[in-house]
């Protein structure tokens, strides 16, 4: 138990810490982000006005008051899920933006990981069990030869292929002709915009895992537990799952939980490519036009689902492997 | 019939990058049902291919390449992985040689159990959780520990927990690999106690395979010296003490010396095997062998019965009569007639007189830990008092856990004591350890230099022996350039890696586990110490190599002035080298002296129990 509670105190310190940085960082900056804002309005050229930038100022609540008062009244923001305002999508908040964003990336990313997850393991798992086998040999060559392409290359072959070519999915977009919500229609046109971007992380995503599976098992598989529960002869199938893949399944499951943090920064490209209406094009565009407060709030985001993402990763070690929990207590 | 009948057997490894190795080279050997027989032989010698060809657990790159493997009537050495089910863990069952991990580490021992025990026997449920607490009272642990994960016990509970679990379903025959290798001496004496006494009660046939000779001969009904892949001797135990007939069997009884004697004299085997990819002609001891006549570099021995045992030796066969070619080689000897060791009592007694370079007063040191918010403490050491001398060796013994790494971390430096000082007394002045800091703590690293058991992890594995022995020679001396390499070089000379041009550009791998243990040392000696620490640095090592770095620090000691604290838990070698002895249990000295006074006439129990657990197979020869 102890364990357990370490962690969490851990990451509770760390997430104060990445906020509180996420505070501090923007104030540390020079310029004034109602004169900014406005420019950014105005275009880049115009002369500003005064009462404009006054009114901005007014409209996006500038700090006032001591470092401290500012501070707290921040976390009362925060807390109430408050980011501030886009420059970009001005009036929507930041909130808002990233909201809309955040369900089509992770539910297109959630799923594709998943299913990579559990392709990658169960491909690399048997891999090594029939280590040098035809498919073996088959599986690494494949997964050695597609780990060298690059996604977005990956991507317009598929837009060339499949969208173009034979028309079968749309190439852009999250959605078109229908009316978001939940109804047939929409889902249907969701889900076929979604298969394009999710066929090409499909076929990237699930390469790591299957190589280092294959690595962990095939390493395990030397160890001298396994070759006792041969000699104990155990089934085939109880040794390959039990002793084999249970222990080499470790090292991937803390992955995973990784990977899941890092979904954003892994699709800026993908979401690109496509257009797809997520969180990483979203990224990508807050970079582009330098829309401060968005890119503040994603990067947020991302450093609070990397912090929980760290988090989940160190519980499951430490439900799976018993040896975490006595070490680290 | 014999329960086991091995004939011709014949073994291959054949890795890709390196040349095929017939590591077992057509080897026969029979077991009878109950009985305990015992193989030995140097490390690399195949003892452990053998064990796992007959547990048909051979992995790639190795293949039974020829012979058969008899179990009860039946050739099990062509069945198919389905096939062999039938006869595993309910036939044959087995130990490891480094069942530490042979444990599944993330399951608990409890389930590790249930598994074999559901899988070949009709037991379910409660049954099988009584069979187990049956089997844990078998091997003397608590059954509250069933539900452990192996990281949980120490390493000699789980060895017993591997043994509890290879009689899970009751075998007929059980292979043990060097079950006992690496614990502490107190703890193997106890764990093999329990292996001889269920032996007897349950009647199961065993291969023992070790390299450590004492153990063996102590155990086993009938013993098989493995030399290069091939049987060298064959004898009942009782016999071959009497009579070895192999040189090579001789020079393995030569290291047992008697530690009570006035002078102790050790021989030993000198050089290394051949390398098995390039077997030489006719016999694969001879360029070992003090025995050695003409024709054994040409013609192989044969396998030949002599008295009641069996031998490859062209010179054994002549002198028992089996081989009629009328050479003349005079009457068997007893005694390997190669290097010895000697270690006489008035040696000592004249190194004790040496100046004293460590005064270790009244220390103690106390671990706390936090435990919720209990503080628990340990008394790791309290109150110690000896001094070591410079020129002399002084053994630091006890079981493990009696506070000997902790005393020799804070003599270091690298630990302070809670209470009581260190005080060295080095070339420039005495200073108290605890207290030196910055430059004068680094001189004084440089000063003691330490050696650990494992050869195998103290060196760099990609780094030459050359660039190993350079970095301290950089740091400590600013050598640069051609003297760098003539240092190197001289070291590499003085620890017996010679020529050293033809080592120092050889990496750790290609070396054997005694070159490795001397390149360490080696390493010691670039700074030049005044005081070398060495934490067992010989139990990982064959018996001949042991000698050879025995030889190397006594030759230290002599040559160069430098105090050796040895720290082991194995008297017989402390004799062997030290001239005092420091017996320490849990965190006391319980009682020190000069080592032939300590070992005669031991006062303290705990000094006793390591005595008593010093196997002695020359006790039971004479009787
Ligand atoms: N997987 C392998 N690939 C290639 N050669 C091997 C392999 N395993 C063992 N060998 C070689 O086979 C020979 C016998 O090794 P084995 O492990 O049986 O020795 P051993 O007598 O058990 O030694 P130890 O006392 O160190 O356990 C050695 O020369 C070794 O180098
Ligand atoms: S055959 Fe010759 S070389 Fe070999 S052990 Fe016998 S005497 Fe020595
Ligand atoms: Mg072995």
């Amino acid at each position: 138990m102890r364990y357990f509670a370490r962690k969490i105190g851990f990451f509770v310190l760390t997430l104060w810490a990445v906020v509180t940085l996420n505070f501090l960082i923007p104030r540390l900056q020079p310029g004034d982000p109602a004169e900014l804002m406005v420019q950014n309005l105005a275009g880049k050229n115009a002369q500003l006005n005064r009462a404009q930038v006054e009114a901005m100022r007014d409209l996006l609540g500038a700090p006032s008051g001591s470092l401290f008062s500012q501070y707290w009244s921040y976390l009362g923001q925060l807390a109430h899920g408050d980011l501030g305002i886009s420059y970009t999508y001005f009036p929507y908040t930041v909130a808002e933006v990233i909201g809309k964003a955040f369900w089509w990336t992770v539910i297109l990313v959630g799923a594709v990981q998943l299913l990579s997850f559990a392709i990658g393991i169960l491909l690399g798992a048997f891999a090594a069990w029939r280590r040098n086998s035809r498919f073996d040999t088959s599986v690494t060559v494949i997964s050695t030869f597609v780990g060298t392409l690059q996604p977005f290359w990956i991507a317009l072959l598929l837009i060339y292929g499949l969208g173009y070519g034979l028309g079968w999915f749309p190439t852009a977009g999250g959605y078109e002709a229908s009316t978001p919500g939940f109804n047939g229609a929409f889902l249907y046109d969701a889900l076929s915009h979604a298969f394009l971007p999710a066929l090409t992380l499909m076929i990237v995503t699930p390469i790591g895992w299957i190589l280092g599976m294959r690595n962990t098992m095939i390493m395990n598989l030397g160890e001298d537990y396994i070759r006792l529960a041969r000699a104990k002869g155990l089934p085939d199938r109880m040794i390959a799952l039990r002793y084999a893949a249970r222990n080499a399944l470790l090292p991937s499951v803390a992955g995973f939980a990784l990977a899941l943090g890092g979904i954003l920064g892994g699709t800026i490209l993908v979401e690109s490519v496509f257009d797809y209406p997520g969180l990483g094009r979203l990224m990508g565009e807050a970079v582009g036009i330098k829309d401060y407060p968005l890119l503040q709030g994603l990067m947020l985001l991302t450093a609070v689902a990397t912090l929980v993402a760290n988090l989940i990763a160190d519980l499951l070690y430490g439900v799976l492997d018993p040896r975490a929990r006595r070490a680290a207590a | 019939m014999a329960l086991l009948d091995v004939r011709d057997l014949s073994i291959r490894y054949e890795p890709k990058q390196r040349p095929a190795v017939d590591a077992v080279d057509q080897l026969s050997f029979s077991i009878d049902e109950g009985e305990f027989v015992g193989l030995i032989g140097e490390s690399g010698s195949g003892k452990t291919t053998v064990g796992m060809a007959v547990l048909r657990l051979l992995q790639r790159p190795g293949r039974i390449s020829g012979g058969s493997i008899t179990f009860d009537g039946t050739d099990i050495a062509h069945l198919s992985q389905d096939e062999l089910r039938k006869y595993r863990w309910r036939e044959i069952s087995t130990v490891f040689q480094s069942s530490m991990n042979a444990l599944n580490p993330v399951t608990r021992v409890e389930a590790q159990f249930a598994d074999v025990i559901q899988c070949h026997t009709q037991l379910r449920g409660g049954e099988v959780t009584e069979r187990i607490r049956t089997l844990f009272d078998m091997v003397l642990i608590d059954p509250k520990f069933m539900t452990a994960f192996p990281h949980e016990l120490s390493g000699g509970m789980r060895q017993r927990i591997n043994l509890a679990l290879a009689l899970a379903i009751g075998p007929r025959f059980v292979v043990l690999d060097e079950p006992t290798t690496g614990l502490d001496v107190v703890v193997q004496h106890s764990i093999l106690e329990n292996v001889r006494r269920l032996q007897a009660e349950l009647g199961f046939a065993v291969l023992f395979i070790s390299h450590d000779l004492g153990t063996v001969l102590d155990l086993s009904d009938r013993t098989m010296v493995m030399y290069a892949g091939k049987l060298a001797e064959e004898q009942a135990t009782r016999q071959l003490l009497r009579d070895p007939l192999h040189p090579y069997t001789k020079g393995l009884l030569g290291s047992y010396g008697d530690p009570r004697a006035e002078t102790v004299r050790i021989t030993y085997v000198p050089g290394r095997p051949p390398d098995l990819a390039h077997r030489p002609d006719g016999c694969a001891f001879a360029a070992r062998c003090p025995e050695r006549i003409d024709r054994c570099a040409e013609i192989e021995p044969a396998r030949t019965e002599a008295g009641e045992g069996l031998v490859a030796c062209h010179v054994a066969a002549i002198q028992r009569g089996a081989d009629g070619s009328g050479i003349e080689v005079g009457p068997p000897i007893r005694t390997f007639a190669g290097p010895q060791f000697v270690k006489s009592a008035a040696a000592s007694a004249e190194a004790a007189r040496g100046l004293p370079l460590v005064t270790v007063d009244d220390v103690s040191k106390t671990y706390v830990r936090r435990q919720g918010l209990r503080a628990v403490r340990t008394e790791a050491v309290s109150g110690a008092n000896f001094v070591l001398h410079r020129g002399g060796v002084t053994a630091l013994v006890g079981q493990s856990g009696s506070g000997k790494s902790t005393l020799a971390r804070m003599i270091t430096g690298v630990d302070a004591p809670t209470a009581g000082r260190i005080t060295f007394h080095g070339s420039d002045g005495d200073q108290v350890v605890a207290r030196m800091r910055g430059r004068r703590l680094r001189s004084y690293r440089g000063s003691v230099q330490m050696v650990f058991q494992d050869p195998y992890s103290a060196l760099n594995p990609t780094k030459t022996l050359g660039a190993t022995l350079a970095r301290p020679l950089i740091n400590f001396q600013q050598l640069h350039g051609s003297k760098l390499r003539e240092r190197v070089i001289e070291l590499l000379e003085t620890v017996a890696l010679s020529p050293g041009e033809r080592f120092v550009n050889r990496y750790p791998h290609e070396l054997s586990g005694g070159q490795r243990q001397r390149v360490v040392i080696a390493r010691a000696l670039a700074v030049e110490p005044e005081l070398i620490v060495a934490d067992e640095p010989i139990s990982s090592l064959d018996v001949s190599i042991r000698a050879e770095v025995l030889e190397l620090f006594d030759k230290l000691v002599h040559e160069r002035n430098v105090g050796i604290l040895y720290i082991t838990h194995d008297l017989l070698s402390a004799r062997m080298l030290c001239d005092e002895v420091v017996v320490l249990n849990e965190g006391k000295v319980v009682e020190q002296g000069p080592a032939l006074d300590v070992i005669r006439s031991p006062q303290d129990d705990c000094t006793r129990l390591l005595l008593d657990a010093i196997p002695n197979p020359f006790a039971a020869a004479r009787s």
